[in-house]
């Protein structure tokens, strides 16, 4: 990936501009949606640290088994 | 057939003697010999769960597990094999009740820690990194400064702060509950034992269900949530499984889960128990399946990880609108019930569910039926708004009592000297004795 700005994001691999698509996460044995910046070509996905830091930390926390 | 040895207590006289797990006709029973006091048979797994029962049973005590000041030197001792999830202090043996049952007994005059004293028993507890406390009794509403001394827990660093209570001052004085709320109370863990009268006239001597219900409501009016733990007893109250779930179900978020307890004989209680005065863990989860219509099924649930496999089980859920559930609980992990860190995964799971957000969102959260929950958002929103528990925890009495179960005990009740393991603190021999 290489970036453009700070709104703006490109495939590094096709070069074509990421555009926000609703992607399906599993992990923990469940599957969860959330859209995200996609590549149209190949399908590479980018996530954010924000994302991986915030809500996908959460959704583990809160699968978290005792 | 013989299933493995262990060791236990005499009813009559608890000294420690050696007992045996015999399995006989799908059931399992606790043997043992006392030389003075002759033998003893008891129930303490009734009916197979076929492989389940294999899975829950998969747990093997560690190499030198011998645990040789049990039970009478708990403090805790080198032998004990689980750290502390959640310390219970006694604040008082008073009470408003006079339950026929009461594994406390409570309801004397004993004198009672200042707020001063409990607040250096709870520092003591915090800088053990034991920052779980639940406040027990006897009725520990019957105290007015309880605001203070939830206060004094959350001061002294406890972060999580739980209420063993019969919920009827939680009803009935509205002031004193937004007090305890403002104080830092976590959630409150009430006496509920069913949803008809007769449960609550046998087992507490009176008729409460209104007195439960208005507990329910004045409590969320104040976003404290409350898990309701019904006293399981034959012939009493196992019918009203599944009607306790469904009202549970239709009270979230107010209400954050039911924790069955299967009686337990110590404390107080109306007559020595047989065999069909018990009911086990596996009867629980089949009645549970059966009452909800299936709404909720054996594999919907674990075993304890946080104490020995056979002391309890959980199942983890999320209620959606009209009463739709989702179920999160995963696969079992045997090992996770030996790692060392159970006691804090435990601490973490119970305050996230049973604690409702600071910031109540629920209102603001998707509640209409066609919200797609697997939306991250969505779900998180949810999840932390509507998480809902379904637990169970088997007490052991003299009669039942299991040292290999106990060594894994993580439920500790503290004096301020020392913790020691719930069911040694509780337990009670047929003549009014107490380890």
């Amino acid at each position: 990936m290489s970036e453009s700005n700070e709104l703006l994001w490109r495939c590094g691999r096709c070069d074509e501009a990421l555009e926000k698509k609703k992607t399906v996460f599993s992990y923990l044995g469940r599957s969860f949606t959330h859209e995200v910046d996609v590549c149209p070509k190949c399908g590479a996905v980018l996530i954010p640290r924000e994302l991986a830091e915030g809500r996908m930390a959460e959704v583990e926390e809160q699968l978290e088994d005792k | 057939m013989k299933l493995g040895k262990t060791e236990s207590v005499c009813p009559v006289c608890l000294r420690r003697i050696p007992a045996e797990r015999v399995a006989r006709g799908g059931d399992v029973f606790l043997e043992k010999s006392c030389p003075e006091h002759g033998a003893f048979s008891v129930i303490v797994w009734r009916g197979g769960l076929g492989e389940e029962f294999d899975k829950w049973r998969s747990y093997t005590p560690p190499d030198g597990d011998n645990g040789s000041k049990c039970p009478t030197g708990c403090g805790l001792c080198a032998g004990h094999l689980n750290k502390t999830c959640c310390a219970l202090v006694e604040i008082t043996r008073r009470c408003n009740l006079r339950c026929p049952v009461c594994f406390a007994n409570g309801g004397t005059d004993a004198p009672e820690p200042s707020v001063a004293e409990l607040y250096k028993i709870f520092k003591k507890l915090a800088a053990a990194g034991n920052t779980f406390v639940q406040l027990s009794g006897g009725e520990p509403t019957v105290r007015d400064d309880l605001p203070e001394i939830v206060a004094a827990a959350r001061r002294a660093g406890c972060d999580t702060v739980q209420l063993n209570s019969n919920g009827i001052r939680l009803g009935s004085d509205p002031d004193f509950t937004a007090a305890l709320a403002d104080a830092g109370l976590s959630f409150v863990f009430m006496q509920f034992d069913g949803m008809s009268d007769n449960s609550y006239i046998y087992l507490r001597d009176s008729q409460l269900i209104t007195e439960k219900i208005k507990a329910i409501d004045i409590c969320s009016r104040f976003n404290l949530g409350v898990t309701l733990v019904p006293t399981l007893v034959p012939r009493v109250n196992i019918k009203e499984i599944g009607d306790i779930i469904d009202f549970a179900v239709s009270r979230s978020p107010a209400v954050r889960g039911v924790h069955f307890q299967p009686v337990s004989y110590f404390g107080r209680y109306p007559f020595p128990p047989a065999d069909d005065d018990r009911i086990t863990l596996p009867e629980v989860l089949q009645q549970i399946e059966i009452q909800t219509g299936g709404k909720f099924k054996l594999r919907d649930f674990n075993p304890s990880s946080c104490d020995h496999p056979c002391c309890g089980f959980h199942g983890d859920f999320v209620v959606l609108p009209r009463g739709r559930i989702m179920k999160l609980t995963k696969k079992y992990n045997p090992d996770a019930c030996c790692a060392d860190d159970s006691h804090l995964k435990n601490r973490a799971f119970v305050a996230r569910r049973w604690t409702r957000p600071a910031n109540d969102t629920s209102a603001a959260a998707p509640t209409d039926e066609k919200s797609d929950y697997r939306d991250m958002s969505t779900f998180l929103s949810r999840v932390k708004s509507h998480g809902f528990t379904i637990s169970a925890m088997a007490f052991q009495d003299a009669w039942t009592l299991d040292l290999e179960r106990l060594r894994r005990c993580s439920l500790h009740v503290s004096d301020g000297a020392r913790v020691v393991p719930f069911c040694a603190r509780y337990v009670t021999g047929s003549a009014p004795i107490q380890l």
